[in-house]
């Protein structure tokens, strides 16, 4: 999946900033902001809450200029971020240069949840080359591990430091989207077995059934219904054979995963925004828009995706 | 209260009710087709058979209805030969047709029975593509003067001459059929203000027979809008919605989904769907 074109791009720009301290966050994002708004240029702040806070006190009057957006609601499923907050800003802003901040990885991400992160920021790339964009995506060296630092090297073509700017001589997204391409071991205690498309109503019920059982809130259920829904729909459309969908409960989280044995080939499935009269391609993106969390493994032989709902 | 749902057997309903009953059993069809009216007359309601054939073989083909002599002796009973009915080969006027039947039933009335119930055998009235069109328009026509006014019905229809996808267009627009059916119903609702009720799970597997389906029945607008009685609908994916997004366009119209199912209200909200409304049932 060589899905990135590592060659500079004139018009899209997307740097790590790593800062140290609220002081170096404020020293850098500040006048990127404020130089942004002098130039007319669109600008978007999507970070999470308490760093949202803070540039907004640092901004003061100014902030009223800049879409201000809580990543941690608005990508706290790392899938949309492309789709929802990153395209959804810029595409509706066409025509001249645009600028976002964009704080998709922070300390107290999970496990679980840092490989999709990881894969995101690869995948901003692929997304948006030859666009007329800035991404700049800080990166909290106090608080992170040495693992998400050097994968920011590995996704950003361009770092950021207090004291200078340089291009990253490590820069290969597709090694980090292959690299956390992982398999992800089957939990399932009892798989629903789908094989044509009589079998998509009770698969949709067996996973209300099961969620319902495992404690998800009555206001999900319906969204679990409809990624349930989506997945199966999605395996039986693309792959020549059955899948099975498994529900059961982990770490505080609803999991709902479908395997089948098709081959995911387009990195930027479910990733993109959804266009007017094209219905095709929108049940991943839905699946991203309704999930917590979403995992894929894609391989030779099968591909899983496994969707994460929080149970509290 | 109407029926709706899976019957089956043709027993025990009222007089609003509306049933789909498709048959590969000449004689087995012959015996529901008795019990339904044999049911009517026993509530006084005036019945009425269209069927194949001379006066001799439409008598014939009820004679197992108990004292369906003295019946058709008083004008309790009638049979009427399609032939009759549609020379030329059968394309219905829908309108034409409903004004038949909403007259049949005043005069019933008039006359003193409870109402009127018709069980017709209409396969030869669907065989077209033109034909199928022009009868999924009528049936839901005269599904939502059933729902109003003491009319009740059988349609019969041979499953061994038609397709698969005109028997599931015709199930969908009854309240009521002895097969499974899709998955959905689009049929008359029994709460004022709605166009229609549309009931059941829609995703991927069955959303072109809605489309099919919403083209050829035409549910009536309300005030200028198309308002979808979804208070049964249980499951429409983003395919169902874009579906009914087109087809609201398509008849230059907004369509108003009320319905109890989250999920539509969710994925309205994700997608630009200009051509329909979805709120939370009243």
């Amino acid at each position: 999946m060589n899905a990135t074109d590592t060659r500079p791009d004139p018009r899209f720009v997307h740097p790590a900033l790593f800062y140290r301290s609220d002081a170096e966050y404020l020293a850098a994002l500040v006048p990127f902001v404020t130089e942004g708004l002098a130039r007319e240029q669109p600008v978007a702040v999507a970070v999470p809450g308490e760093r949202l806070d803070l540039l907004r006190d640092a901004l003061g009057d100014t902030a009223r200029h800049v879409t201000m957006l809580d990543m941690a609601e608005e990508g706290r499923n790392p899938g949309r971020i492309i789709a929802r907050v990153l395209r959804g800003f810029a595409d509706a802003r066409a025509g001249g240069h645009v600028r976002i901040v964009g704080e998709p990885i922070w300390a107290s991400r999970s496990d679980a949840e840092y490989p999709a992160c990881a894969q995101h920021e690869a995948l901003i790339n692929a997304a948006f080359t030859g666009r007329d964009v800035t991404i700049l995506c800080p990166y909290d060296t106090s608080a992170l591990d040495a693992t998400a630092i050097a994968d920011a090297r590995q996704t950003h073509p361009v770092v950021w430091e207090a004291d200078r700017r340089y291009a990253s001589d490590q820069y290969a997204p597709d090694r980090v989207v292959a690299r956390y391409n992982a398999p992800l071991p089957d939990a399932a205690d009892r798989a629903f077995p789908v094989s044509r498309p009589a079998d998509v109503s009770p698969a949709r019920r067996f996973a209300a059934d099961r969620a319902r059982r495992a404690g998800l809130p009555e206001e999900r259920l319906a969204d679990l219904e409809l990624i349930a829904g989506e997945l199966v729909t999605n395996s039986l459309q693309h792959t020549s054979g059955p899948c099975r969908l498994g529900v059961w409960a982990e770490d505080g989280h609803l999991v709902c995963e479908v395997r089948d044995g098709g081959r995911l080939t387009d990195p930027l499935a479910g990733r993109r925004p959804p266009e007017a009269g094209r219905a095709s391609g929108l049940g991943l993106l839905l699946v991203n828009d309704l999930a917590d969390l979403v995992r894929v493994h894609t391989s030779a032989d099968g591909t899983t995706v496994r969707v994460l709902l929080r149970l509290r | 209260m109407r029926s709706s749902g899976l019957v089956l057997h043709t027993r025990d309903l009222g007089r609003h009710d509306h049933v789909c009953w498709s048959y590969d059993d000449r004689a087995d069809v012959g015996l529901r087709v008795a019990e339904f009216l044999l049911d009517g007359l026993t509530r006084g309601q005036q019945v009425l058979y269209v069927g194949h054939g001379d006066a001799e073989g439409l008598v014939a083909a009820v004679h197992r209805v108990d004292g369906i002599e003295a019946a058709l002796a008083t004008g309790a009973a009638r049979v009427t030969s399609l032939d009759a009915l549609y020379p030329g080969g059968g394309l219905v006027d829908p309108e034409v047709q409903l004004r038949a039947y909403s007259a049949a039933t005043e005069q019933a009335v008039a006359a003193g029975y409870r109402g009127l119930r018709v069980a017709a055998e209409a396969t030869p009235l669907v065989r077209s593509r033109a034909q199928l069109t022009a009868f999924l328009h009528y049936e839901h026509l005269v599904d939502q003067y059933m729902a109003g006014h003491p009319f009740s019905a059988l349609c019969a229809y041979d499953r061994t001459r038609l397709s698969e996808q005109a028997l599931e267009q015709l199930a969908s627009v009854h309240p009521s059929a002895n097969l499974p059916g899709v998955g959905f119903r689009l049929h008359a609702s029994a709460r004022p203000g709605h166009s229609a009720e549309l009931s059941g799970e829609i995703d991927m597997f069955n959303r072109e027979v809605l489309e099919q389906v919403l083209d050829r029945a035409r549910p009536p607008t309300r005030d200028g809008r198309l308002v979808l009685d979804g208070s049964d609908l249980t499951f429409i994916d983003h395919r169902g919605l874009i579906g009914l997004d087109e087809y609201a366009r398509s008849r230059g119209t907004t369509l108003v989904l009320r319905t109890e199912f989250p999920g539509a209200a969710r994925i309205a909200g994700l997608l630009d769907l200009p051509g329909v409304r979805v709120e939370p049932v009243p």
